[in-house]
């Protein structure tokens, strides 16, 4: 059964529509990724689940019961803010006992909670500090704390590891893994980080505009784009397109000819491929795409190999000891079966 | 150097008045004259027998304590409501006019209100009484508490109160539990400009009281400068006692005059 479920779902501020008609069911036990850029409608999204906004049409439930006139406080649902949120004026502890205090728990039984959801998350010797006194990553702990001591049905984390530093965020992103892991409650999480949507999620939306562009698991979402948003949105250096047409089996553009299984002329297609699904060819004669090279980059454990193609950058994944002359001739060749078509005016993928 | 220089003048500017007066406030009559300046007095607390004994300082001193602590709490307690209330929460275009409107009504000099209020408060019987002084300074104190107030709670972060409710408590719950607590900055600013404003008022207390019943200290101040004579010794001594209790709450609320409670709330 869907613990969470969106139907047909709209939220319009005056003339702009943040959210438009959105279904979305999300399995119990899952960890669901919200994702897309800002202003997309995600955090919009996560705001309807949680009652922090109210939804202009649809129906939104939580374990079987609409909940859309239904206060937050009695949605079951814990959420971890982008800010944490964190009560500057409490310690930790009081931090943590806040959901269970203003519910009525006793005391006692309090006390034992907040010292479980501690140390679940390993603070549980900094009770007694108030946030101001606490690390990036131990305030994310203490509103992790805060989410999960009551055990709500729904976790809800909006951008929750975007304020901490580059080598923490792996850190973090990997403990949430294993607490996800070890809780199985049902996580909605909002990024618009794709590495943690990849590495986090069992099942990825990629969002834009309000609508849900792609709902899949992220191999798929990576694999298998549904379209042109997703496709140059998921990965990074992000996939490479080229403007041109099928001729008989055969895609071709300026200086590209690159075999494709769709048959059948068709104009205004948009040819994508990864970087990584891309080699230099041995010699001009084996290569689909020639060019010219612009630029060699070395990341460390690979080199991005930046091909001018025409009028259009072509980037490429190569080895990290390539070296070439800026200008010097360049063929390039696909991996057979790693391209993708698009129709240019849909933007939908095209498949064979 | 320059810079000595002007602290040196400040501080001659600031601190030599109120030096002054408590010089004065020790002085007899004969001292107060002498030239040139006596500058330390022969002590000498006549000034402050016949202020407090002879005359009915405690008493005024008295109503005006008590005039100022009720306004001061009266108005924190409406004011701090309604500048929650214009800072949070969004009704349309009108709450820009509802926000201008209270803050015009400070705009007419208060002597244009005082006839109407006279007549006012005669009609109903009120005239001569604390609770008259409180209302009408609880009236011209309310527009900058409901505009501090509200500035202050601007600067609390919305996600606070979010959090709080979906950790299961009520709009009033987060309100008195997290965001009075962490505008405790604010709520101490406000009350001591409170205190002061109605501490040091004169023109309502001299025109709406009439007795020991309600006179202020202001009002027993200005009624030593008779048409016979002016006691600057009796004026002296009251005037510095005048200082001491606004002073007193001054550094009692010292500390929480001191922001930054709310940071460590927004990020990392």
């Amino acid at each position: 059964m869907a613990d969470v479920t969106l139907k047909n779902v709209w939220k319009r501020y005056g003339e702009f529509v943040a959210v438009r008609d959105l279904t979305l069911a999300v399995e119990e036990g899952e960890f669901l990724v919200l994702l897309g850029p800002s202003g997309c409608g995600k955090t919009t999204t996560m705001r309807l689940v949680a009652g922090l906004d109210y939804a202009s049409a649809g129906d939104i439930s939580i374990a079987g019961r609409r909940v859309n006139d239904i206060l937050p406080k009695y949605r079951d649902v814990a959420m971890v803010f982008q800010s944490y949120a964190l009560y500057p004026h409490m310690s930790v502890f009081q931090n943590i006992e806040y959901p269970l205090k203003v519910r009525g728990i006793p005391r006692e039984e309090r006390r034992l909670q907040v010292l479980e959801a501690a140390r679940k998350v390993a603070i549980e010797d900094y009770l007694e500090r108030l946030p101001r006194a606490l690390s990036g990553g131990q305030r994310q702990r203490v509103a992790l704390a805060r989410a999960l001591v009551r055990r709500p049905t729904v976790f809800l984390m909006d951008e929750p590891l975007s304020n901490l530093d580059a080598k923490l965020r792996v850190q973090m992103r990997a403990e949430l893994k294993h607490l996800h892991h070890e809780l199985k409650t049902t996580t909605i999480y909002v990024t618009h980080d794709q590495i943690e949507a990849l590495t986090l999620a069992s099942r990825v939306a990629v969002m834009n505009k309000g609508v849900i562009q792609q709902l899949a698991s992220p191999r798929d979402i990576y694999n298998d784009p549904a379209n042109l948003f997703v496709a140059g949105f998921i990965g990074s250096p992000g996939m490479n397109f080229l403007s041109g047409e099928v001729v008989s089996g055969q895609f071709e553009a300026r200086d590209v000819r690159v075999p494709v299984p769709l048959s059948g002329e068709r104009k205004n297609i948009v040819l994508g491929i990864r970087p990584e699904d891309l080699s230099v060819a041995a010699d001009s004669a084996g290569g689909q795409i020639h060019g010219r090279v612009f630029s060699v980059e070395l990341t460390g454990d690979s080199a991005l190999l930046t091909v001018m193609v025409d009028e259009t950058l072509v980037t490429v994944r190569v080895d990290k000891d390539f070296t070439a002359a800026v200008d010097a001739p360049v063929a390039l060749a696909v991996v057979p079966g790693r391209s993708f078509l698009f129709d240019a005016a849909s933007e939908q993928r095209l498949r064979a | 150097m320059v810079a000595w220089v002007v602290i040196a003048f400040a501080l001659v500017y600031t601190v030599f008045p109120v030096f002054w007066l408590f010089s004065n406030s020790l002085k007899s009559r004969l001292d107060m004259f002498a030239v040139p300046p006596l500058l330390i007095p022969h002590p000498t607390l006549y000034n402050y027998i016949q202020a407090f004994v002879e005359r009915p300082f405690l008493i005024y001193m008295l109503n005006s304590l008590i005039v100022a602590v009720f306004t001061t709490i009266l108005s924190l307690a409406i004011g701090t409501m309604a500048g929650y209330a214009l800072a949070r929460y969004d009704y349309g275009r009108a709450k820009r006019h509802v926000a201008f409107w209270i803050l015009s009504t400070r705009m007419m000099p208060p002597i244009v209100s005082i006839v109407p209020l006279y007549i006012f408060f005669s009609v109903l019987h009120l005239l001569d009484s604390k609770m008259t002084l409180v209302i009408a300074y609880t009236g011209f104190n309310l527009p900058f508490v409901t505009w501090m107030m509200r500035s202050y709670f601007a600067d609390i972060p919305r996600d606070l109160e979010e959090s709080a409710q979906i950790d299961g408590d009520t709009a009033l719950g987060a309100f008195l539990r997290i965001i009075l607590p962490l505008a405790r900055p604010g709520l101490a600013a406000t009350a001591i400009f409170c205190l002061i404003l109605s501490w040091n008022e004169f023109l309502f207390a001299l025109i709406l009281t009439e007795t020991e019943n309600a006179n202020t200290l202001p009002i027993g101040i200005a009624g030593r400068i008779t048409q016979y004579k002016t006691e600057w010794g009796e004026i002296s001594a009251s005037g510095f006692a005048a200082c001491v209790p606004i002073v007193l709450f001054a550094f009692a609320v010292q500390r929480h005059l001191v922001r930054g409670l709310s940071f460590g709330a927004v990020k990392g």
